[in-house]
Formats: structure tokens, sequence, C-alpha cells
């Protein structure tokens, strides 16, 4: 909504102030608004690629790191349901350093993500499970299947992990943001430069900076998945933590 | 015609411009102060740093992950109650990995990167000299490490430690939270030798061998000297020693009325055990435990350790209001199946007397706190009511022995009736030691021989 109302207000405001100017200005040919119209629709076809193709490419990292996402809380599932089959103390002990590792997650990592930092303690906690998951010592040839299962879903898990916290810091280059508004205020100033009634003018204008608005702050959400309103929830980890909690 | 029209632009820009600035200077004037109000709330707000510095890795790591849990439950706690609307407290959790040297190293971290005020943490009494040694004689490669150039004075925050311990310490930057020997053991055997507690004289000392157990017995022998209590054995064995049979043969040989057991770790299951299957009877010659907690019975099975004994100062069945909403509060946070045992609790209450400090220093300053707590800071802690020792920076509190019962959780059997006061140097194990931060500090007598 700010986005949007931004972008309308600059339009407006810009409608409002250099329209007299560039009336006086450019009113000296009769076809201006044809010119105008024929240039704006060349700038708009090249303006709306780039939006789009970043449109599409800003959707296409935030499916993938909500798949990341997925994938690291069903694994991060399937080693629970693992090591609570083994035989106690391990189990008890594994299942509490789980359940410790999972509350980081909801409780620290997740807020830590949503403000961009990349959470940091998860990983001792990490090294933890492992160290008790490989003093392990199978005695019998299930729990031998268990363990190695229980292995490989913990390789599983680390790599997700890793994917997910790389995730954090990955976005559009800067560079880009800034041809999306060059372009953008281009595209605005071409608006200012129509000739017609002033309401007209601000009805035209308000409507196309109001999608302009909207494109970027699709693009813009998209491109951080974990921040903003429009960002991937911790709704999976929340899951398992309630089923942990209950181990 | 084109000149005309251009002086009417410029006039109508001009008049445009006049009446927006016009109307930003009345209609933004609202707009203006809200931003002025977040804007301070903004400088007002202040995050304060508090380091917790426990094993998360290696040996330690199961047992102090349990203190850290109680540490950031009272700071989610404080967060929640908005007791300080202004302040968020933030815990910078660090990993000791069970060595002593990787303690010195985080806690220099949390000092000079991460600017920490106090630190809760350590279990073992190694790790505590270690820190203890770090923020009074800093390691100048650590410094090198982690000094960001920005500060102007070095800083030297509080130690908070949760353990009971053996004593024999005093240092003005540390906060014993746990009992010391005459707060622990010593009631404990007082009960023992007394008509309730089956007037027992025949004592067998066993131990893991390290700083703890050692001196505690070197204070219990002190303190039996004069009371008709024959000492009929003393054994020690490593930390993690698993095979107790010999010695248990020979326990039953000496047929003992009172097994003290300073037995630390995992090596308890095995001593238990060891215990049942030769058939010692709880009744006759009960284990009196230091060491062995809720958090320990839970690796025993409870027919091993049944009806045998434990000395804390608190124990989870406590059945308090305070003490059920505590239990309540952190099986809801951490897991139903988990348990509270003393360490927890006084992890717990550490962080709370901080917090009452705090309030009352108006600031996170160490030297301002340490203030506040050498006024004798007194709180009603889920164990009950504590009071700081100025003199000794120990707690006054109470004695409970517990027996062991098959739902693993302890019978409170006694309580002391008054708070009792800390005594790390007790006079006739340490004479001519006295710590008295009131007078100056540390007095020091002739070097005990302990026999370490």
């Amino acid at each position: 909504m700010i986005i949007t109302g931004a972008f309308v207000a600059f339009s407006w405001v810009g409608t409002i102030f250099f329209r007299p100017i560039l009336r006086a200005f450019l009113r000296k040919r009769a076809d201006i608004n044809d010119l105008i119209g024929y240039m704006l629709s060349c700038f708009g076809v090249f303006y709306g690629l780039l939006l789009g193709l970043l449109a599409v490419a800003a959707y296409q990292n935030f499916s993938g790191v909500e798949t990341i996402v997925s994938k690291e809380a069903s694994t991060l599932s399937a080693l629970a349901r693992d090591v609570s089959a083994y035989p106690e103390p391990d189990r008890t002990n594994l299942i509490w350093l789980l359940r410790d590792y999972t509350r980081y997650v909801v409780k620290y990592a997740w807020p830590a993500q949503q403000k961009g930092i990349i959470p940091q303690e998860g990983n001792t906690r990490m090294i933890a499970f492992h160290e008790q998951l490989i003093r392990f010592e199978p005695k019998t040839p299930g729990q031998e299947i268990l363990h190695a299962e229980a292995l490989r879903q913990f390789n599983n898990y680390l790599e997700a992990r890793r994917l997910r916290l790389f995730a954090v810091s990955t976005s559009i280059p800067g560079v880009m943001w800034g041809v999306v508004l060059i372009g953008a205020l281009m595209n605005i100033a071409l608006i200012w430069m129509f000739d017609m009634k002033i309401v007209n003018h601000l009805f035209l204008g308000g409507m196309l900076s109001a999608f302009m608005g909207l494109m970027i702050f699709l693009i813009a959400s998209l491109d951080h998945p974990f921040r903003g309103e429009l960002s991937i929830s911790s709704a999976p980890f929340q899951d398992i933590l309630t089923h942990l909690m209950e181990e | 015609m084109h000149s005309r029209r251009y002086q009417e632009a410029i006039r109508n820009t001009a008049l445009l411009w006049l009446l927006a600035a016009l109307a930003t200077s009345i209609g933004c004037e609202p707009l203006n102060k809200a931003s002025d109000v977040l804007l301070n709330r903004e400088k007002d707000q202040q995050t304060i740093k508090l380091g917790v510095l426990h094993s998360q890795t290696g040996t330690m790591g199961m047992n102090e992950m349990s203190l850290r849990h109680c540490e950031i439950l009272a700071v989610e706690e404080i967060n929640a109650s908005k007791e300080f609307p202004n302040v968020e407290f933030v815990t910078v959790v660090r990993d000791g990995r069970s060595r002593s040297e990787i303690f010195r190293r985080r806690a220099r971290e949390l000092v000079d990167r991460e600017q920490v005020d106090v630190i809760f943490g350590c279990w073992t009494s190694l790790h505590r000299k270690a820190v203890i040694d770090e923020l009074d004689n800093p390691t100048e490669l650590f410094r090198d490490e982690h000094f960001d150039g920005k500060s102007s004075k070095p800083r030297k925050p509080l130690l908070f430690y949760p353990l009971q311990y053996e004593g024999f310490e005093c240092n003005r930057n540390v906060f014993y939270f746990g009992s010391t020997p005459n707060q622990q053991i010593l009631p404990a055997l007082d009960w023992f030798m007394s008509q309730e507690g089956g007037q027992r004289k025949r004592i067998y000392l066993i131990g893991s061998d390290y700083l703890f157990p050692r001196t505690a017995n070197y204070i219990v022998k002190k303190y039996l000297e004069n009371k008709s209590i024959e000492i009929v054995g003393e054994d020690y064995f490593p930390l993690g020693h698993s095979d107790f049979h010999d010695v248990v043969k020979k326990i039953e040989k000496t047929s003992p009325d009172l097994i003290l057991s300073t037995i630390n770790g995992d090596s308890n299951l095995e001593f238990y055990k060891q215990c049942h299957s030769i058939g010692i009877d709880p009744e006759k010659s009960p284990v009196l435990a230091t060491s062995v907690g809720e958090g320990e019975l839970r690796r025993i099975p409870p027919e091993y350790a049944h009806g045998h004994y434990a000395a804390w100062s608190y124990f989870q069945s406590l059945d308090t209001p305070a003490n059920q909403a505590f239990v309540r509060k952190f099986k809801k946070a951490f897991g139903l199946d988990r348990v509270v045992d003393d360490p927890m609790e006084a992890a717990y209450t550490q962080v709370m007397v901080w917090k009452e400090a705090y309030k009352i220093a108006k600031s996170s300053d160490p030297i301002k706190i340490r203030e506040v707590l050498e006024k004798g800071l007194e709180f009603d802690a889920p164990g009950g009511r504590i009071k700081v020792d100025p003199k000794t920076h120990h707690l006054y509190k109470k004695f409970r022995l517990g027996r062991i019962g098959l739902d693993r959780q302890f019978e409170i059997v006694y309580e002391s009736r008054d708070l009792i006061a800390p005594e790390p140097f007790p006079s006739f194990a340490f004479p001519g030691w006295e710590c008295d931060w009131t007078r100056g500090g540390l007095t020091k007598g002739p070097p005990p021989n302990i026999g370490l």
C-alpha cells in the first residue's frame, strides 16, 4: 500500500507541479500527445519486460526457497521420527537436543532471518545433536539400519539447512533496483508530458503509477523470501516443535 | 502568444508552490510530531546483552543444556513481563565445549566483542576457575582476536555461577548461587547423626577424582574429627568410571551405616546398579549423594536408586505455589517430560536476581549491580526466599534432604527451619582463611592439605 501510494502521490505531485511548465514547452507541437504516446508504448515494452522478468525471477527464487524450507522441515520431522525409536537414554537425549534446536529455529532464528540476519547459534545445537547421534552404538541389526537411516537424514537436513541460510542474504542486486527505479521515474515523467484535462491526467497517470508501484512492491516482497508481510513462515518448524514437545 | 502562455505557466507554478508550502506547514505538523515521537522511542529503546556461557557440546553438553534453558526461560519471562518497556534483554549464548581453554576464549569473546556486563555460566569448578582467571587476567592473544578497539575502558563483567561447589573461593566479581558444603553436605551429615536419621556412626566416602569431591571430603573429615564418627573407607575414581564392582564389595565388607557419595556424572548409574545387585540395603547403608538430582535420576532405573538419599537446597517436588508455577512454566517451554533440579533452579534464580539488581541500580553496569547485591538483596526464588551475603557473595539458602522414590522424584524428609549462612571457608577446615568483602576481601591463612 505504501509503495503503491508513494508512486501515485509522486505521479500526482509531478502532474500538478510540472504540468504547467511542460505544457509551456511542449505545446508548440499539435501532435505532442501522439508523439509521447508512441514513446511511452515503446518505453513501456522494454520496461514491462524488465519488470515481468524480474517478477518471474523473484517468484521462482521465492518458491525455490519455500521448497528448501519444506524439505528442511520434512527432513527434520523424519529425523525426529528416526531418533524417537532409539533405546533409552539416547532417545530422550536426542529428542531433547532436537527440541532445543527446533525451539531456537522458531523463536530466535526466524525473527533474525526476518531482519536479514543469518542466525548463527543453531550451528552449535546441530553439532551437539551430531555428537550425541554418533555416540550411539547399535547393538542389533535393526538398530544398525535405524542408525544408518538417521545419519542419512541428518546429512540431508544439514544440506537443506545450509541452503536456507544462504537464501537469507540472496537478493536482486542493488544496480538492478537502480535501473528499475530510474525506469519508473522516466515512465512517470513521460506521463507528465501529456496534454489533457487535469482530472483525466491525474486519473490516468495515477492508474499507471499505481500498477507500476504494485509490480515493484511484488518484486520487492518476493525478493527477500524471509522478510516482510509476504514471507515464508516458520509454521512447518512450529508443527515439528509441537510434536517434539509431546514426545 | 507563446510568451504570454509562458508567463501564465510561471505564475501558476509559483502560485501552486506557494499553496503547497502553506499546506505542508499546516498539514504536516501532526505528522512531524508523530515522527518525532517514533524517533524518540527508537532512541529510548535499549538492548542489553546477557552472556550465557555453558558447554553445549562435549561431555558436559547435556547437563549444561538444562542450565542454559533455565537462564533463557528467565530472560524470556523478563522480556514478556514488559517490566522494562524500553529495554530488550538479549542472551548471547556461547559454547564452552566442555574444555577450559574454550571457556576462557569464549569468556573473552563475550567481554570484548559482545560487550556483556554479566556472564551466567559454567558447571564444573575447572571451567569456573578458567573463566574467573580470564576475567581477572585477560589472555593477550584472545584480546587481540576480539578487541574491536572501540571500548575506551577495560570491561570486567560479573560472573553468576549456579552450581553447588566445594567453596574455598572468594572473588569480588563472582556471585555464587549454589550451596557451599556447610549448606549441603554438613547439615545432611548432622541429620544422619541425629536420632531421626538413625544415629549413624560409620561413614564410607566415595567420589569422583577431581576438585569438588576431594575438597568436600577434606571438609567432611575435618568436620567429623571430634564427633566420634568413624570413616571406614575413602575411594576416588576418574570421571566416567564404570566398574564399581570391587569397591562395592569393599563397602559391603566394611558395613558402613552411611555411604557419602560425591560421584559425578554418568558413573552414578553403574554405582547404583552395583549397589543394587550386591544388595546394599538403603535402610542399613543408605547412599547420601551430593551430585544426584532429578536430572541424573532420569538415567538411573528407579529400582536401583530407590530409598537412597540426596542433599540439595531445592527439589522439584517442593510443594509451594511458586515452585509449581516455575515447574509448569519450564515444562511448557521445554517439554512435558523435562524435570527441574537444584542447579537449574539456581540458574533461573540468578538471572532473576540480576534483574532485581538492575531494577534498583537502573543500570547494567557491573559495579552498580554489585553494589546493589552487596546490600544483601533478598528474593523469592521458586525454592523459597534467598538472600545475597554481602560478605562472601554467596547465598543464604535452605537445606533440604530428599529420599529417592520410584517415580524418580524426591520425597523431602528434612528441611532446615531457617536460611543457612554460606561459609566458603569453614574455620575448622581452613583456619585463618576468611572472605569478607565488607572488610577488604580475602584474608589468607596457612594453605590446607586437601590432597589433590
